[in-house]
């Protein structure tokens, strides 16, 4: 009885025991409550909420989703749990700027579970979805770039100005890590010019309403090419073209280097002697160039000194004076053949002094030269006899004058000249030799009428030879030949006392020697 | 060859010279740039009314993004929970302000009720966020923070009921207002009796007021550019 009574009571708790312990081997559960809620307003226009549900319990489980705006008190339910996928509801209808509150509740068998309310604004849960058909197309014609385009999400309303979409989009090559980000406002197309040849790009584009920013689009791969055959193979072809003439004209230039350098660089004409090779000084031997230089040249014709009249200057001593004949040695003797022997023998050592001297005045010395040749001339013509050169000899040792070599002599000279009286002459020996009387000539007629003047002109006389044997002197072209003759008739008739001054010998003998061809002009005079 | 150069030079530069001023001389007719004018029957260069629309609009998305960033900062500083019902109560100050609440009631709405709407939200919110700006540097780490924004904001709200006013009055010159928005009004007549319920509002919650009637402003603007002026950009 009692063992019945107990069962009774027991019953109830045994059999919610029996369920605990069935509910507990089976798991089942009421759900738990559906997890992260979300919504999201992709056109500022309709939203869609999700959520993820928890664990059901073990037995079916459905959930709900419950509205209710700012102003209302019911909580509504989703108008449309399918459009936006599963566990989700969507919103076509709203109101913006007020704000929604949102629960989900999860229910089985078992019971309901809700989850934690969510409210919001649809102005903040707004999220664009990422452009669609993004397309990148690849262009290297002038400058490599990029073009790329893309659409808008769908459902977006920019016409009324109710939405106003940003545009972003980024680059960057495959094997890089740095993104490049490209800001495009409103449009739907950007142009990227800074891409290298040969690399492949990624390309990612999205987009922004009110500063709330899309997921990036699918990433769209694009590889730009190497290089432009077509571009290439055109200047390859110009480029080789244009060398081909450049290579030609060098080689030209190059052989003909010489011809343009004297094109470019005419060679500057340099002295040149006529007849004289120049090439011959540089390479020849010494014959040759004296050869070359000589026989190539013409020398002016030289005209052997002849027939002309000489003149020499008496040069002596200023100490000695020739008055005084004495016997002093002359140098200025024909140094000729005939007179050599008894010069020699006599004076060699003045005639050796001769040329000594006359080192000391090339002048002296020149017309010494002269004079020795007309004394040589002289002698040779005249002088060659023995008897001559006997008479000679004595009147040198007697009456030849003395000459210094330093002076000039000076020579007396006679205003009037008178005319020449050959009476007293008596021999003529050759053209210069006078051979005179040995008296006293008186004073004779003057065939010129001059008062018995003896003719003092002594100029012509160069030598007196004894008393009677006188040498005239050469005179120069420019003395009158007529002059001279009567210079010479003058003399002649010269008076004692002249004579006496004139020298020692009673003869009008003149001091001075006598050239050689003067007395061919005049014929000898008689002889008295 | 100096003294030939000289002159030559001078010349060069003289040449040089006109040619700039050419350029700069002639760019200013080409931008049609000329003194705004306060009246514009003087027949000097008005903006369009294109023009005068994107400037406000730009203005709007400024101060609109300046509140954002403000309520975020606050709501960082002081409140960092979120999404907590009952946390706040959405008491605007600004709520009996009928505001079409989407895209196809603010597009039956007519222009003038629009124009309006926009006129006095503006209206509405320059004294709250003066005083706000006030009360905010009495913190002194919120200074740091925003202090500036603030300032700007209630700035940024004065002028642009200025700008909107100016559109305003040239549509209303356009004719494509009509005369009923009384722009001329003094601001005080768009508030709402009750108003003045602003100052029992938290800062927290003036903030978020904000930041929703400013979207509002710019959404508003948009669409009444983009319904009158249909040029680029709508």
């Amino acid at each position: 009885m009692a063992c019945a009574r107990m069962v009774k009571h027991l019953r109830l708790p045994l059999l919610l025991l029996l369920l605990a312990l069935a509910a507990e081997c089976n798991s089942m559960s009421p759900p738990e409550k559906p997890d992260k809620l979300g919504c999201r307003s992709p056109d500022k226009e309709t939203f869609f909420c999700w959520w993820t549900p928890g664990s059901d319990g073990g037995l079916p489980t459905v959930h709900h989703l419950y509205y209710k705006t700012e102003g209302q008190e019911n909580m509504r339910q989703c108008p449309d749990y399918h459009k936006a996928g599963s566990n989700s509801c969507f919103f076509s209808k709203t109101s913006i700027w007020v704000e929604y509150t949102v629960i989900v509740e999860a229910s089985n068998a078992l019971g309901n579970t809700s989850s934690d309310p969510l409210t919001f604004d649809l102005m903040n849960i707004v999220k664009p979805f990422a452009p669609e058909n993004v397309t990148v197309v690849v262009n290297i014609e002038d400058s490599p770039h990029l073009t790329i385009q893309w659409h808008t999400p769908s459902n977006i309303d920019t016409k009324s100005g109710w939405v106003t979409l940003k545009n972003q989009l980024r680059v960057k090559p495959d094997k890089s890590k740095i993104w490049k980000n490209y800001a495009s406002e409103t449009q739907t197309h950007f142009t990227i010019y800074s891409i290298d040849l040969g690399v492949v790009y990624m390309v990612e584009v999205r987009c922004a309403i009110d500063n709330s920013w899309s997921e990036w689009s699918n990433t769209t791969f694009v590889k730009v090419p190497n290089f432009s055959r077509k571009d290439n193979s055109f200047w390859i072809l110009v480029f080789s073209l244009c060398l081909i003439p450049l290579l030609a004209a060098m080689i030209i230039l190059i052989l003909k280097r010489k011809t343009v350098k004297k094109y470019i660089l005419p060679p500057v004409p340099s002295p040149k002697i006529r007849g004289v090779d120049v090439q011959l000084l540089k390479s020849g031997q010494s014959e040759d160039v004296i050869n070359a230089m000589l026989l190539n040249q013409r020398f002016p014709v030289m005209i052997p000194w002849k027939d002309q009249k000489e003149d020499y200057l008496i040069v002596s001593d200023k100490e000695t004076s020739y008055l005084p004949l004495e016997k002093k040695k002359i140098f200025i003797l024909p140094l000729a053949m005939a007179l050599d022997s008894e010069v020699q023998s006599k004076e060699t050592s003045e005639v050796d002094h001769f040329p000594k001297d006359s080192e000391s005045s090339s002048e002296e010395s020149s017309d010494k030269t002269e004079s020795s040749q007309l004394l040589t001339k002289c002698s040779s013509a005249n002088v060659l006899n023995d008897e001559k050169a006997n008479q000679l000899k004595g009147v040198t040792e007697k009456i030849f004058q003395p000459f210094g070599i330093g002076g000039y002599v000076d020579i007396p000279r006679h205003e009037h000249m008178q005319e020449a009286d050959y009476s007293r002459v008596n021999e003529v020996n050759g053209d210069n030799i006078l051979i005179m009387k040995k008296e006293n000539i008186p004073h004779t007629l003057d065939t010129r009428g001059q008062e018995g003047s003896v003719p003092d002109n002594y100029s012509m006389v160069k030598e007196v030879n004894s008393d009677n044997v006188v040498f005239l002197e050469k005179h120069s072209e420019s003395v009158n030949a007529s002059f001279k003759a009567k210079g010479y008739i003058d003399w002649v008739n010269q008076k004692p006392k002249n004579l006496h001054m004139a020298g020692h010998s009673e003869m009008g003998v003149c001091p001075q020697l006598v050239g050689c061809e003067y007395v061919d002009t005049v014929p000898p005079p008689a002889v008295i | 060859t100096n003294v030939l150069n000289c002159p030559l030079s001078l010349l060069v530069s003289v040449v040089l010279v006109g040619l700039l001023c050419l350029v700069f001389c002639s760019q200013p007719t080409s931008l049609d740039a000329a003194p705004l004018c306060t009246n514009a029957e003087a027949g000097c260069h008005v903006l369009s009314l294109a023009n005068l629309f994107d400037r406000v609009i730009q203005h709007s998305a400024r101060m609109h993004s300046i509140s954002n960033d403000l309520h975020s900062e606050f709501e960082l500083y002081f409140l960092p929970s979120k999404n907590q019902i009952g946390r706040v109560s959405r008491n605007c100050h600004t709520s009996n302000i009928l505001t079409p609440n989407g895209k196809e009631n603010a597009q039956r709405m007519a222009r003038e009720e629009l124009t309006e709407v926009i006129l006095k939200l503006l209206v509405a919110w320059r004294d709250p966020l003066w005083h706000f700006h006030q009360s905010m540097t009495h913190f002194h780490d919120f200074i740091d923070f925003s202090s500036n924004k603030s300032l700007k904001m209630s700035d940024m709200v004065h002028e642009l009921r200025k700008g909107v006013q100016k559109v305003v009055e040239k549509m209303q010159m356009l004719g494509i207002l009509s005369n009923s928005v009384s722009s001329l009004m003094s601001p005080e007549a768009f508030l709402a009796p009750g108003s003045a319920e602003w100052r029992l509002m938290k800062d927290y919650e003036l903030l978020y007021c904000f930041r929703r009637d400013s979207n509002k402003v710019q959404n508003y603007l948009k669409i009444l550019k983009c319904r009158i002026v249909p040029e680029d950009g709508c």
